[in-house]
């Protein structure tokens, strides 16, 4: 498909501005919209094929889902299953625990989410809003941060959680037990809050007109009502968007969670996936069905609030 | 970029449009100039005292925890990568041996050696996808919003789930890619497995899952262009190919830069793919530099060692960032 595609684009893009009526001939324009017609075709026709291309694996991962072991072992495959076999999921649940893995992502994505929502805009409200010294400063540091890569990290953020004092055993000084490790504690909070977060937060509340802090002033309300009541309720798209990002990123995320926990019960979906891979690496049926419950409710989200996802990723643009 | 605009809604959002050089782009860039707008002096009077104290009041939670979970760890990375450190006994100073011994290492040669291919290959090429895609969907057709979901679905997926799925198309025996190689009568491979071709497989799964956020930024920089150049370009009869050549890509420039950072810094960090469909095997053809990361760190529990490798990641993500911004930076002058 990326052989063919660049050339298709560059015949096609450019039709972008509406035709001018200027050309006054009539024939002319019939001509044009024939013309314009069949460019709608062929683009249409190519994304259409683009966009098969993009979700066949998903596809795939759905019908694998539903085949027997016998059909999975025919060469070369069939597409579309022969029988539906929809007991391999509840047969997939029996061979591994995935409703608790499933449980402990929507556990820890919805956490990051609440602690996200709150100490993430309030952070961009007072940068933004509130003029206090050290501020620049702060909002400089924040964006810095924004640059940190995850492995440049993520070593003393896994011995900070080993480490952490009078948790799992440890003494005041941090020895003598595992810390935070195999517990919510360490899949919680140090993915709480992210410097992205606070960044959006920032330029959402920055773009509100300062009227209306003035007005609440002069009416006697405190900063943390206008806050709350004044500025919030006007960014509650930047509220569906830091959310939504938040959630997906969460419930995506790997290699912490492989990191910080051993138990089944701690045992996030993804890293649930992994495991059951590594066992039972010749199930597919079963696997494609634990994918299917990992990647479905992301795929909803997405698809009911498309909106949002996108306006998130045009701007923050930081996985 | 697009928010205050693309947020429409209505609200007072829509009252001050959020110039372009406020995003993470600008930050990227290097452009921060708007976004050191001073807010809204309050009159110096009794509230004075009591507004400071709110604002540093709502921002100590963040601060103590990015102070604790990116700031330590960062100066810690660079602090342990000079010691011998394996979290049962105290860290050992040991200057820049683990340096050393990572340039000498050829499992991090040949790690460092992948992570580039891996970058010079998924990000252009996705890049050259998505931006074309972005205007074939900047078209107004009306199944766009189905097609700009199909495109942007694999990036809204787990990559673990969904290298998953490729792991199971790679199969040699019965997969799909085979099958499909099959009817049109080209021999399998066995993808995965063999060291000539697991490298391009690890590429391709990151193309496939690259192009959807790279479009979207794509076609929120395509709505800024306006449409008269097009017009003016049409009078003097430009074709369609000169339009796209003349005036889209130029005017996707700033858009280009900062795809292609974040791209990179995306790229660079490849984790969750190589853990599934290879890890990192076979004899290293596709182990990648935070593969190695997590192989000395927890692992091998080498902690030392581990943080040299992504004191060297983080070295190399810098410079790239840096060459990208001057590059922004002159373009402007």
């Amino acid at each position: 498909m990326s052989t063919s595609t660049p050339a298709m684009a560059a015949t096609s893009a450019p039709d972008l501005p509406p035709s001018r009526p200027s050309a006054s001939n009539r024939r002319d324009r019939r001509a044009r919209d024939r013309r314009r017609f069949a460019t709608r075709s062929l683009l249409n026709l190519f994304l259409l094929v683009g966009a098969f291309t993009m979700i066949v694996p998903f596809l795939w991962m759905i019908f694998t889902s539903l085949k027997s072991p016998a059909e999975l072992a025919l060469f070369p495959p069939t597409f579309w299953p022969q029988e539906w076999r929809w007991e391999n999921y509840p047969e997939a649940l029996a061979a591994a625990p995935f409703h608790i893995y499933f449980r402990n992502s929507f556990i820890i994505a919805f956490s990051h989410t609440a602690i996200t929502l709150v100490f993430a805009s309030m952070a961009g409200y007072a940068l933004a809003r509130i003029p206090f010294r050290g501020r620049e400063w702060i909002f400089m540091g924040i964006v810095a941060m924004l640059m940190i890569p995850t492995y440049s990290k993520i070593v003393p953020q896994f011995l900070i959680v080993r480490f952490m004092p009078l948790f799992g055993g440890n003494d005041i000084l941090g020895q003598g037990g595992t810390g935070w490790l195999n517990s919510w504690w360490a899949l919680i909070i140090p993915g709480g809050l992210s410097a992205s977060a606070i960044f959006l937060f920032r330029q959402f509340y920055l773009s509100l007109p300062k009227e209306l802090e003035e007005a609440a002033r002069l009416d006697g309300l405190g900063e943390y009502r206008i806050f709350a009541q004044i500025y919030t309720p006007l960014v509650k798209p930047a509220l569906a968007t830091v959310g939504l990002l938040t959630f997906q990123d969460s419930w995506n995320n790997f290699l912490w969670p492989l990191l910080v926990t051993t138990s089944d019960n701690l045992r996030v979906i993804q890293v649930g996936l992994a495991v059951f891979q590594q066992l039972e690496g010749t199930a597919w049926g079963y696997l494609m069905a634990g994918t299917t419950l990992a990647t479905v409710p992301m795929v909803l989200l997405f698809l009911f609030c498309q909106k949002y996802f996108v306006q998130g990723f045009a701007n923050a643009g930081i996985k | 970029m697009v928010l205050a605009a693309a947020d429409g809604t209505g609200t007072a959002l829509t009252a001050e449009a959020t110039p372009a050089a406020t995003g993470p782009m600008a930050a990227l860039t290097g452009r921060l100039r708007g976004s050191r707008r001073r807010p809204p002096r309050v009159t110096p009077s009794r509230s004075g005292r009591k507004t400071r104290r709110a604002g540093w009041l709502m921002v100590a939670p963040t601060i103590a925890h990015i102070g604790l979970w990116t700031l330590i760890p960062v100066i810690a990375t660079f602090a342990l990568s000079l010691t011998d450190y394996s979290v049962f006994d105290a860290p050992a100073w040991i200057g820049l041996d683990n340096y050393i011994e990572i340039i000498n290492d050829p499992a991090f040669r040949k790690a460092t050696w992948n992570t580039i291919v891996y970058t010079f290959w998924t990000v252009p090429v996705s890049m050259a996808i998505a931006v074309v895609i972005a205007v074939m969907l900047n078209q107004k057709l009306r199944l766009q919003n189905w097609y700009r979901a199909a495109f942007f679905l694999p990036q809204v997926t787990a990559t673990v789930a969904i290298a998953m799925v490729w792991l199971w198309m790679f199969n040699p025996q019965t997969g799909l890619v085979n099958g499909i190689l099959a009817v049109v009568g080209i021999p399998g491979q066995a993808w995965l497995v063999d060291p000539e071709w697991a490298l391009w497989a690890v590429i391709l799964v990151g193309v496939w899952q690259g192009i959807g956020m790279k479009m979207l930024i794509y076609i929120a920089a395509l709505q800024n262009i306006d449409e008269n150049l097009y017009e003016a370009a049409s009078l003097d009869g430009a074709s369609a190919v000169r339009k796209f050549f003349a005036i889209t890509l130029p005017m996707l420039k700033p858009a280009t830069f900062f795809v292609f950072v974040i791209s990179i810094i995306g790229a660079f960090q490849v984790f969750d793919q190589v853990y599934v469909l290879t890890d990192g095997g076979p004899a290293n053809a596709t182990t990648m530099m935070t593969y190695e990361v997590y192989r000395a760190a927890f692992q091998d529990f080498r902690m030392g060692l581990a943080c040299a490798q992504s004191v060297l990641l983080f070295a190399f993500l810098l410079v790239m960032t840096l060459i990208s911004r001057r590059a922004t930076r002159g373009d402007e002058e």
